[in-house]
């Protein structure tokens, strides 16, 4: 355990520390652009450099290791010219199309050019080199050659976490060149993480691509849901509109997203998206369909049955159980889901495609019911009329529900994952609008946050489920999602 | 005095009258450390360009049986100004391989590479030749010569760029992988070729084993002087009377090497400057050249370096400015791009000389390309921007006049 002082602090640090990391836990920011925490050491851009009392050079905090009495200075005279010579010899090639740059806000050029320099260049602008600007780089990356700086963590990304290895740096010197491989795209499923990773605007997204500057963006810390692995991520917002969702880099789960989870925003905002219920594919708003809906409910007595999904939040799950026990009171229930659950591409993905298996084994606990075995045979034996649950969970008994004809009552957020032919369908917020719990693959408990506000008139589906048991005549007394799960041991 | 390098032997046979490969039959019946402790006692130090005891570098390899051990020869020669390992593998190819041998003894490696330069066709057709006939007398191979040391030997030819003349991005060459200088540490006496603990020399660095251990370190270190044992090449270009590689003790003043061995400037031509270590290092003046001597602390001494030994004359009716415009464009050209002092600097220096030569320039590019050689001293992977810089700054510290007459519009005819 190396003890080392830097800028006169003492600190000790793990063997194997490098003094950037070890700067870190006093603190004390070095600037940095080819280093990444979880990539390997490249020690190639120089932003890094720092003074060490007796050392020859300056050398570079990424790739140092801290050694026993060690004296680093970060901030000394020296330690600044050379940072403001690194940042001079970046821009002199570079274009400075801040005002039509999408990174400007989060750039790394424009963050250290603020802190470190402010030195006019002295580099005359028509002798700069000009290179390919923005191109289409697979489905969701677009790169401009100009703005880049060399940094390879897109090359070191590609090489190192998805193995895909489609970047390289072409040529050499100032003529040097991110590009792809001949006949290859940057489709490997992760590749928007290549635009967080870029510290300029070189690799951008296309999705984000000029629809809001960062400095005006909120940020909501949440999961997704696009998987059983329950990522960590900032869902980016302005004015009640999701534009993007980024990692919230964590020990637990993840420090990268994968492409799929990353859209996951879009449904939100989405041209299906329901704003009303829809009876018999007709627009109707929520109040009369849920009494018609009650209706049905009424009329097929004894022969409902309602299905949780894992799809839904444990409060959800648990607002479907307290409907069942309690309003349509019936035995017909089932909250009995499993998949073989584990990250399968081994980055992030997982094998279970719904993120709340693991949840639903506490609604299951607290509210028994059928197996799903059980309750799939129930519904091809013809004895059900009525079945209300998830869209997605309907996906899981549709085969048998098809078969017997039963009448569907389908909550959905958007049209198009409701099947067609659905009695009712029933919107409800999603859980970038509202809390909800869910268990990931590790039992992981985490609640989702609302980053925005649910269109006009939606609610969150357990107060969807409250209202519906009260125009069945029995009050479920649900009015916050705590109170759908005060029966549960949490 | 007598020659220990440059002997026109290039025939095995013609080899072994001069007592050749004797040297390797000793060594193998020394124990390895006895080996380095007199590499040490010789005072050898890198003919590449870095000057590092060679002794030294081996004894970094960790000792012991386990694990692959490379030795790797550097015969990429690109240095501007340098052609001395070249002439040396012609006329001298045994003892090249008769010191790998040695030193993969040494060290403990089972098998070494001679990284050559790419348009060097014909001395690599040579030295596979040499190689072959040193394998055919048991001097390569498995059991050299009944020891029980097994050593195989390959050559490999690069493709064409300087900087795989260094040695960790010659190793990623040799590799197969483009040629980058590596991140230092590791180094490669722990780390390097496929992983594994390396030692990267000179030709004429292990051309000159043999003799050391033929006639013992202290022999090879008395002929030079100092701290810089033995002799070394200089190769010198420009307007001499006889241009050419000469080997001569370290420590032989520069004036001898020019007045005496090369016959002093040709007709008319005064002496303006020398730069004496290859095109890398810094330049002096004729008045500094003519009071040096040629050896590493001398020329250290004198703010310049030996380097690999390209002893490059200037005489008066050179214009320096022109002069570090063409140096710039080759480092321009040969910068791998990783670091971005290098990258960037490079060719912002090269621009600025442009304008410079052509009469453009301004009183304050003379700053400007100082203070941008400046920026990149020190502070890059390999020593390819210190290449670039050291030669700048020393050449506008030296003849600023000359720079200051382009920068106020001076154009030269050439
Ligand atoms: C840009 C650059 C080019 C170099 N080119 C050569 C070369 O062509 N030949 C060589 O022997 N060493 C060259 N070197 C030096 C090597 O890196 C290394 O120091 C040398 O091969 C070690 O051998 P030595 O200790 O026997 O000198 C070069 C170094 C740099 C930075
Ligand atoms: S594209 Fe971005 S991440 Fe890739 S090397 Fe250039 S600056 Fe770095
Ligand atoms: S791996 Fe799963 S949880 Fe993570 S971002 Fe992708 S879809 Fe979302
Ligand atoms: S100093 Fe220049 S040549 Fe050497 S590694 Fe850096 S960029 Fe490449
Ligand atoms: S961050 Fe250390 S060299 Fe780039």
């Amino acid at each position: 355990m190396p003890n080392l002082t830097i800028d006169g602090r003492s600190v000790e640090v793990p063997a194997g520390t490098t003094l950037l990391e070890a700067a870190q836990r006093l603190g004390i920011y070095i600037p940095r652009y080819c280093y990444h925490p979880k990539l390997s050491v490249s020690g190639s851009c120089r932003m890094c450099l720092v003074e060490v009392e007796k050392a020859p050079k300056l050398v570079t905090a990424c790739s140092t290791e801290a050694a026993e009495g060690m004296r680093v200075l970060t901030a000394s005279e020296k330690v600044r010219q050379a940072r403001r010579d690194v940042l001079e010899y970046l821009l002199i090639n570079h274009p400075l199309d801040c005002p039509i740059c999408d990174q400007a806000g989060e750039c790394g050029l424009q963050d250290y050019y603020m802190d470190y320099s402010l030195r006019k260049s002295r580099f005359e602008a028509e002798d700069k080199i000009l290179r390919q600007k923005r191109r289409a780089a697979g489905p969701y990356l677009m790169l401009d050659n100009e703005r880049c700086i060399l940094c390879t963590r897109c090359v070191r990304f590609c090489g190192e976490v998805t193995k895909t290895a489609e970047l390289e740096v072409m040529e050499r010197g100032d003529r040097s060149f991110i590009d792809l491989k001949e006949g290859r795209a940057l489709d490997n499923g992760y590749s928007l993480n290549i635009a967080d990773l870029c510290p300029v605007g070189a690799f951008t997204s296309r999705d984000f691509r000029f629809k809001a500057r960062a400095w005006f963006l909120k940020r909501t810390p949440t999961i997704c849901l696009g998987c059983a692995t329950g990522c960590e991520i900032e869902a980016h917002h302005y004015e009640g509109t999701i534009y993007r969702l980024v990692p919230h880099p964590n020990a637990e789960t993840n420090t990268w997203l994968c492409d799929h989870g990353r859209m996951t925003y879009k449904a939100v905002r989405a041209g299906d998206r329901l704003g009303k219920a829809l009876i018999r594919k007709g627009l109707i708003d929520l109040e009369p369909a849920l009494r018609e809906t009650a209706t049905r409910l009424e009329e097929a007595k004894g022969a409902a049955a309602v299905l949780g999904s894992p799809w839904l939040s444990v409060e959800d799950n648990a607002a479907l159980a307290r409907l069942a026990k309690d309003s349509v009171k019936t035995a017909n229930y089932c909250f009995d889901f499993s998949a073989e659950q584990g990250i399968k591409d081994g980055i992030l993905v997982n094998k279970d495609p719904a993120p709340n298996t693991a949840g639903t084994r506490t609604v299951k606990a607290l509210y028994g019911g059928l197996s799903l075995e059980e309750f799939t045979g129930l519904l091809a034996g013809g004895k059900i009329k009525i079945l209300i649950t998830e869209a997605k969970a309907y996906g899981l008994v549709k085969a048998a529900a098809e078969a017997a004809g039963i009448r569907l009552i389908i909550f959905a957020r958007n049209r198009g994952e409701a099947p067609a032919a659905a009695y009712a369908v029933l919107p409800y917020a999603s859980y970038f609008e509202t809390e909800g719990t869910f268990v990931n693959y590790q039992g992981l408990r985490r609640m989702t946050a609302a980053a925005v506000e649910p269109p006009q008139g939606i609610k969150p589906l357990w107060a969807v489920v409250n209202k519906l048991a009260s125009y069945s005549g029995a009050e479920l007394h649900l009015d916050s999602a705590p109170r759908a799960l005060k029966d549960m041991d949490f | 005095m007598e020659t220990i390098l440059l002997k026109n032997l290039p025939d095995i046979e013609a080899y072994f009258a001069c007592g050749g490969y004797k040297a390797l039959k000793k060594a193998l019946g020394l124990k390895p450390a006895e080996i380095i402790e007199e590499l040490k006692k010789s005072n050898l130090r890198g003919r590449g360009g870095a000057g590092f005891p060679a002794g030294l570098k081996w004894s970094f390899i960790p000792p012991g049986g386990q694990g692959q051990k490379y030795l790797v020869c550097n015969a990429d020669e690109g240095e501007p100004g340098t052609f001395k390992d070249r002439e040396l593998m012609l006329k001298n190819p045994h003892a090249l391989i008769e010191g790998m041998a040695i030193a993969a003894y040494a060290i403990g490696a089972a098998h070494g590479y001679i990284y050559i330069r790419g348009e060097f066709a014909a001395e690599t057709a040579l030295m596979n030749k040499a190689i072959a006939d040193a394998r055919a007398k048991g001097f390569i191979g498995r059991n050299v010569l009944g020891s029980g040391f097994d050593f195989e030997l390959f050559t490999h030819r690069g493709a064409g760029a300087y900087i795989c003349g260094e040695e960790t991005a010659l190793l990623e060459s040799l590799e197969g992988f483009k040629g980058q200088p590596r991140l230092k540490p590791p180094f490669p006496a722990l780390k390097g070729l496929f992983g594994s603990p390396t030692v990267i020399n000179n030709v004429e660095t292990l051309a000159a084993v043999p003799s050391i251990i033929e006639n013992g370190g202290a022999w090879y270190a008395a002929l030079g002087t100092g701290k810089s044992g033995g002799t070394k090449l200089f190769c010198v270009s420009g307007p001499v009377n006889r241009p050419g590689v000469y080997e001569l003790p370290l420590g032989t003043p520069l004036r001898e090497l020019l007045e005496v061995h090369c016959g002093g400037m040709k007709d008319g031509k005064k002496l303006k400057a020398v730069i004496p270590g290859g095109s890398s290092v810094p330049v002096l003046t004729a008045e500094e050249a003519l009071a040096v001597n040629l050896d590493y602390e001398a020329l250290a001494a004198a703010g310049s370096m030996l380097g690999s030994g390209g002893v490059i004359v200037i005489d008066d009716g050179q214009c320096m400015v022109k002069l570090l415009q063409v140096l710039a464009r080759f480092y321009h050209h040969e910068s791998c791009g990783q670091c971005t002092p290098c990258r960037e600097g490079c060719g912002w220096l090269e621009k600025v000389l442009d304008r410079l030569e052509a009469g453009g320039g301004s009183a304050g590019d003379i700053d400007l390309l100082y203070s941008v050689a400046e920026g990149m001293t020190g502070r890059t992977i390999c020593a390819l921007a210190d290449a670039m810089a050291m030669p700048a700054m020393s050449f506008i510290k030296k003849f600023r006049g000359e720079f200051e007459a382009h920068a106020a519009g001076k154009v030269c005819g050439n």
